[in-house]
């Protein structure tokens, strides 16, 4: 009876939040500007103490918010990507996951391994511009400011709390007016590196581009240069042409921000994805591994086969052979001898010789 | 005037010059990423070559996550983009052909790129430029079309696409004659 019930009456679709929004992209908007817009509330102390010298950052941010959720929420409905992030994300709390993440996003071992002097200049790009990003936004949403209630102390204020009370002329002082300086001389000096690698290096000028690979660090120089001759305006010229100056470096930080979603580097907020990428592999990898259908050889977990499989059919392509496997499903020297077989007429895959050495170096 | 890759396959004479001129492509830090392989190695001396065949529809690419694997203007479906590889190795699943390779120290995935410093000015790619025994050659698709006339063969075995490959490709392979049915003469 119930069940008769349910079939006749139009079923009720269950309440869910995202009815609210018209898409992805508006829920994501919403709750990010809703999100800034609380902790601003929190850290101006109920916007009492707003940095208006900041505003234009402030809404450039906003910009940037737009250009990064149309690119990122594109691109994560991309079938592959879309499975990686779904399991990457199941797989997030595994032991090996703090390790992977210092690897590959603090100290980029992948990159040494690239090469010591383009591990160098990342390390000068990639962490000058997350100490600068760390100092810039929370000054810019008033999250983090100094006020001086006695005379030669400042008090540091984070999120509306007074954290600690420090001499003016003392180091942690020093540290916090000059954390951008710092910034700025490393991000200087690694985008030097980088273009003198790509002046000198004939691989890297065989393939670069302008608009893809020197621009970036064109605008990252910008940025660090007019950032440091603000500071050279203070210190030495008394503020000569600094509000000038001061205009040209938020509008270059602004086209950078609005820019990022879109060209090289839009690599930074998507490298989190290489450690989803590796606990996918160690774990699928544990449970269960693929055998080649011709040599027997363990090659790939069978979760990523047949992942690839299912990503390729939603494409419309199915390597299903007469021979009665999936060229998914064959190690990579039986998949290209099984090639070799099918161009010749002779069955070079089934011959039980270990494929010869394929590498020019011997 | 756009050349393609042509494969002639049976030329091969397996001196794995293409290899090593592979190493000596401006991007290619010294790595070959093609293949020559023995068709009977117990048997007899025959090779052939197997590279990148740059598929129309590149299901590398299909199955990255990262969309690292670009599609040049000509066709060329390119090697992953060191800063977006992030080392799934899905593409070395996905291919048909079994061609990208992976440096698990770089996390880094790298494959044919058809010397694309070199062929998108219409310079042919570095196995091409090598090769001695015409097995890899560098032509246009009027060129292509005499050697189809002059292979004389109407029964659809010309130049293989399907039912030899996957699906179509930009670079084309010519099946050997014991498989069309001849004998070819050079």
């Amino acid at each position: 009876m119930q069940s008769t019930i349910s079939a006749t009456t139009t079923k009720k679709p269950a309440r869910n939040v995202n009815d609210a929004f018209a898409s992805h992209f508006a829920k994501s908007m919403f709750l990010t500007v809703a999100g800034i817009a609380i902790l601003v509330f929190i850290g101006t102390r109920m916007f009492t103490h707003i940095d208006l010298n900041l505003y234009g950052y402030m809404v450039g941010t906003i910009v940037f918010l737009g250009g990064f959720f149309y690119r990122f929420i594109a691109w994560g409905e991309r079938p592959p990507t879309k499975i990686m992030i779904k399991k990457g994300l199941k797989l997030l709390f595994r032991k090996s996951t703090p390790k992977t993440a210092v690897n590959h996003l603090a100290i980029y071992d992948f990159i040494r391994n690239r090469g010591l002097y383009r591990w160098v200049q990342h390390i000068l790009i990639g962490w000058g511009c997350v100490l600068a990003c760390l100092v810039t936004f929370p000054l810019v949403f008033s999250w983090m400011y100094f006020t001086m209630e006695e005379n030669g102390y400042y008090t540091i204020v984070l999120f509306g709390m007074n954290v600690m009370k420090v001499p003016a002329e003392g180091i942690i002082a020093f540290f916090s007016y000059n954390a951008l300086n710092i910034a700025a001389i490393m991000v200087t000096a690694g985008v030097c590196m980088a273009l003198r690698r790509r002046l000198k290096n004939m691989q890297a000028r065989a393939e670069q581009k302008f608009m893809y690979d020197f621009l970036p660090l064109y605008l990252l120089l910008i940025i660090s240069v007019t950032g440091l001759l603000l500071t050279v305006q203070n210190v030495f010229l008394h503020g000569w042409m600094q509000p000038q100056m001061s205009l040209i470096h938020q509008f270059s930080v602004i086209v950078t921000l609005i820019y990022l979603p879109f060209g090289k580097l839009a690599h930074i907020p998507f490298r989190p994805m290489s450690i989803f990428a590796r606990n996918y592999r160690e774990h699928y990898g544990e449970q269960e591994m693929k055998k080649c259908k011709v040599c027997g050889d363990h090659f790939v977990s069978v979760e990523q086969s047949n992942d690839v499989i299912q990503v390729l059919s939603t494409n419309e392509m199915e390597f299903n052979m007469k021979d009665g496997f999936n060229l998914a499903e064959l190690c990579l020297p039986c998949r290209r001898k099984y090639r070799i077989a099918r161009f010749s007429g002779f069955a070079t895959h089934q011959v039980k010789v270990k494929e010869a050495n394929q590498n020019a170096r011997g | 005037m756009k050349k393609r890759l042509y494969l002639e396959l049976e030329n091969c004479i397996g001196c794995r010059s293409c290899l090593a001129a592979c190493t000596q492509c401006g991007g290619h830090e010294q790595r070959n990423r093609n293949y020559v392989y023995d068709v009977n190695p117990l048997v007899n001396r025959q090779t052939m070559p197997l590279m990148c065949l740059h598929c129309v529809n590149p299901a590398c690419a299909r199955s990255c996550p990262a969309q690292a694997i670009q599609i040049h203007e000509t066709g060329a479906v390119l090697s992953a983009l060191v800063e977006k590889c992030i080392g799934c190795q899905n593409c070395t699943i996905a291919c048909p052909y079994g061609i990208p390779k992976f440096d698990t120290e770089q996390n880094l995935m790298y494959k044919c790129d058809l010397c694309i410093d070199r062929s998108k000015d219409g310079i042919p790619p570095m196995c091409a430029s090598v090769c001695p025994s015409n097995t890899l050659q560098w032509l246009t698709d009027e060129e292509i079309e005499a050697k189809q006339k002059h292979f004389t063969l109407d029964n659809g075995k010309w130049v293989t696409s399907m039912p030899y490959l996957e699906g179509d490709t930009n670079v084309k392979v010519n099946l050997p004659g014991i498989l069309q049915g001849v004998t070819k003469l050079f």
